[in-house]
């Protein structure tokens, strides 16, 4: 593996629907780096922008939705030998010769990404044909097996359609052609979030197993945070478009900086402890039609302050360890002390003895 | 709310069971085979009680919510209902949709989403006798009482000027309205929201402490089971694997899918269960209705398990599992006798 190089970097990216008056920014100035080899989780609601993000930094975004600033790059290969690309100026042609050969998405349901049609082997077929059209048919065969059994299928999974194989076998089958031409950064959009709890256990390990042999980079995008605690060494919380708090996995769960990610934690039930009354997060998602003046998150955060209700707070660092957070609380400039619950100490490193 | 008093069983189910016939492999001319998608389940609902349902897709979770509801009949079994056995062969009746409401899993598909928020909550009420002129007041209260509020503001509304989680308390409210004592709700979270989840599953349990009502709670997310639940029951294929009248089928699971279970949910408290070993995947290997459901995944998997029914063992007061591993001596050697016979 090569020396820690950004794979992506992202610049003040944001992302529109619909034009002019009408407008709605979906994705708001986010700015982000990605170490090649490494995984960023980016947890949120349902309209938090965490799936815009990624179908717009991929070009996937239709109409009409607009990439209205910012600038992506995308930087591939060995040090001393790589290519970047400006994946926002890249013609289709650029980005076909990209698309699954260096970046690859995995979508929430695998079966309105599977042909219905179509037996598996020939959707296998047709990735690596299209991608190396001298292959023979028959290396090409032997390369889907290989595949299936990287995810722990049989081979006989080719000669069946989408609908003969269940859930969690069609999510396996995403993700092997989603690695199938040994893509740099692999992107996943929700991949278990149809699925049930023990599939998803299985799926993760696997991806877990497979990202340690294989070593490509990958932006996970889920709502459910323990998840992400799991699987990524950084984790971007976003809320209305913007990113509200970026950290290493292990502090944001255990030291959480933002009210939002507060809240968020504390609307899963534990499995362990005392059982006690949880309150979630009072309200309700924002519409992104009608933002309120300053934080979004302010009209629902029990910590809000005069400021929250008019002025938007920078994601800036927090603390020494270069931890982003968008929140007046910990602005020093304000007369206030921060609430014992977010500012939590927490020792990187502990879990890795 | 009403004068039942708390912990009176209001609705039971005895020996439930639901077989579907389905085509086999093979075709059209194919033999058909028989999906057991309920089998022989007990299941009590009490006055101001919480039973908790989890299962995976395809556990039979839903039909049984289904029988308890009367939308699907049962192939056999008994449903009694405040004790008195109700007639499976006859119609459902105006009486029993009155004592028994369902609460569906997607509030956006569950409201009628041409009509008004109005239309949604004044139908039942219509259609079980309500008067015209006391309809309003009556919509007023249940909305009220799911912290809509102030409730005409919401009545006035389409339910695609709703959030899914004002959606979901108008679903509740809507199976509220007609004053049910028993509350069955299908997975009533599990499309909303992660910010507001918490917030409905609070409503649930507060219903249920303050109208006395007896619930269901149908989930495949057992920890959320175990903060709203007294009582929580594990489906595997159809069948009761473990229940418990506390927290100890989660804390101290017995039964090895509950393991697997409680296993599998992402914990960021022990991240070493990330590299836990894990059973195939269900779907590849079929249940094996001879013996034990869970044995071609079960790690544990004995030559009884494959050949023989488990039985129901008390593993500990108000927990059972449905296992050979904790089957008693008495129980181990029943088998033996009928196998040599």
């Amino acid at each position: 593996m090569t020396l820690e190089h950004n794979i992506l970097d992202v610049q003040d990216f944001c992302v529109d629907y619909g034009y002019g008056e009408s407008a709605v920014r979906a994705v708001s100035d986010v700015s982000f780096t990605l170490g090649a080899s490494r995984v960023l989780g980016v947890a949120g609601e349902s309209g938090s922008g965490k799936s815009t993000l990624v179908y717009g930094l991929t070009r996937l975004l239709r109409a009409p939705g607009v990439i209205s600033d910012g600038e992506v790059t995308f930087t591939i290969g060995a040090e001393g030998d790589q290519r970047a690309f400006d994946l926002l100026a890249a013609t289709e042609q650029d980005l076909r010769a990209i698309r699954w050969s260096h970046i690859s998405i995995v979508l929430q349901s695998a079966l309105s990404a599977l042909n219905p049609m179509r037996r598996i082997g020939r959707e296998f077929d047709e990735v690596l044909r299209t991608h190396d059209k001298n292959s023979s048919k028959e290396s090409r065969h032997e390369r889907a097996i290989e595949l299936l059994a990287m995810v722990g299928l049989d081979a006989d999974r080719l000669d069946r359609f989408p609908h003969e194989l269940s859930g969690g076998q069609r999510q396996r089958i995403m993700i092997a052609m989603a690695l199938a031409l040994r893509p740099e950064l692999v992107i996943m959009d929700e991949p278990t979030t149809a699925l049930d709890v023990v599939t998803q256990r299985e799926i993760v390990s696997e991806l877990y197993e497979l990202r340690r042999q294989l070593g490509f980079a990958m932006i996970f995008i889920t709502h459910d945070l323990s998840l992400l605690v799991e699987l990524a060494d950084e984790i971007m919380v976003m809320y209305a478009g913007h990113i509200v708090e970026r950290a290493a996995a292990t502090d944001l769960y255990h030291a959480p900086r933002h009210p939002y990610t507060l809240g968020l934690m504390n609307s899963f039930p534990p499995l362990h402890g005392e059982r006690k009354e949880l309150s979630g997060i009072p309200g309700t998602p924002p519409d992104l039609k009608s933002l309120p003046a300053g934080c979004s998150f302010s009209p629902r955060c029990a910590y809000a302050m005069d400021i929250c209700h008019s002025s938007k707070p920078p994601l800036v660092p927090v603390d020494e360890t270069g931890r982003l957070a968008a929140c007046w609380l910990h602005d020093p400039s304000h007369s206030h002390s921060v609430p014992v619950e977010l500012a939590r100490k927490h020792v990187r490193g502990v879990e890795a003895q | 709310m009403s004068d039942v008093p708390k912990g009176q069983i209001l609705l039971e189910a005895k020996a439930l069971t639901r077989h579907f016939s389905v085509r086999g492999e093979g075709g059209f001319f194919a033999k058909k085979r028989l999906v057991r998608a309920v089998d022989d389940i007990n299941i009590a609902l009490r006055a101001g009680y919480v039973v908790a349902v989890v299962g995976e897709s395809g556990s039979g979770k839903s039909v049984l919510s289904r029988m308890l509801s009367r939308i699907i009949a049962p192939t056999s079994g008994e449903l009694f209902l405040n004790g008195e056995l109700v007639d499976l062969k006859s119609q459902r009746s105006l009486a029993y949709t009155r004592e028994v409401q369902l609460v569906l899993q997607d509030p956006f598909a569950a409201i009628n989403p041409v009509r008004g928020i109005m239309h949604a909550i004044e139908r039942p009420l219509r259609i079980h006798g309500t008067p015209k002129d006391q309809v309003l007041a009556r919509a007023h209260e249940v909305l009220e009482s799911v912290s809509l509020t102030p409730p005409q503001q919401y009545l006035d509304r389409y339910p695609h000027e709703l959030s899914g989680g004002q959606l979901q308390r108008i679903n509740i409210a809507r199976g509220l309205a007609v004053n049910p004592k028993i509350l069955l709700a299908d997975e009533p979270i599990s499309m909303l929201d992660v910010s507001v989840r918490l917030g409905v599953l609070n409503l649930l349990r507060e219903l249920c402490d303050k109208r006395n009502l007896a619930m269901m709670y149908i989930t495949h997310d057992i920890a959320s089971a175990r903060y709203i639940a007294d009582e929580t029951v594990v489906m595997y294929a159809g069948q009761i694997v473990e229940r418990a009248t506390d927290t100890s089928i989660i804390d101290a699971p017995v039964h090895p899918y509950t393991q697997l279970l409680v296993r599998s949910v992402p914990d960021p408290e022990n991240l070493e269960s990330r590299h836990a070993s894990t059973a195939p995947d269900a779907a590849s290997l079929g249940f094996n209705y001879e013996g034990c459901r869970f044995s071609p995944r079960c790690p544990e998997a004995m030559d009884i398990c494959r050949g023989n029914q488990p039985p129901v063992t008390e593993v500990a007061p108000g927990h059972s599992s449905r296992c050979w591993l904790s089957a008693t001596d008495a129980q181990r050697s029943a088998v033996s006798i009928s196998v040599k016979s």
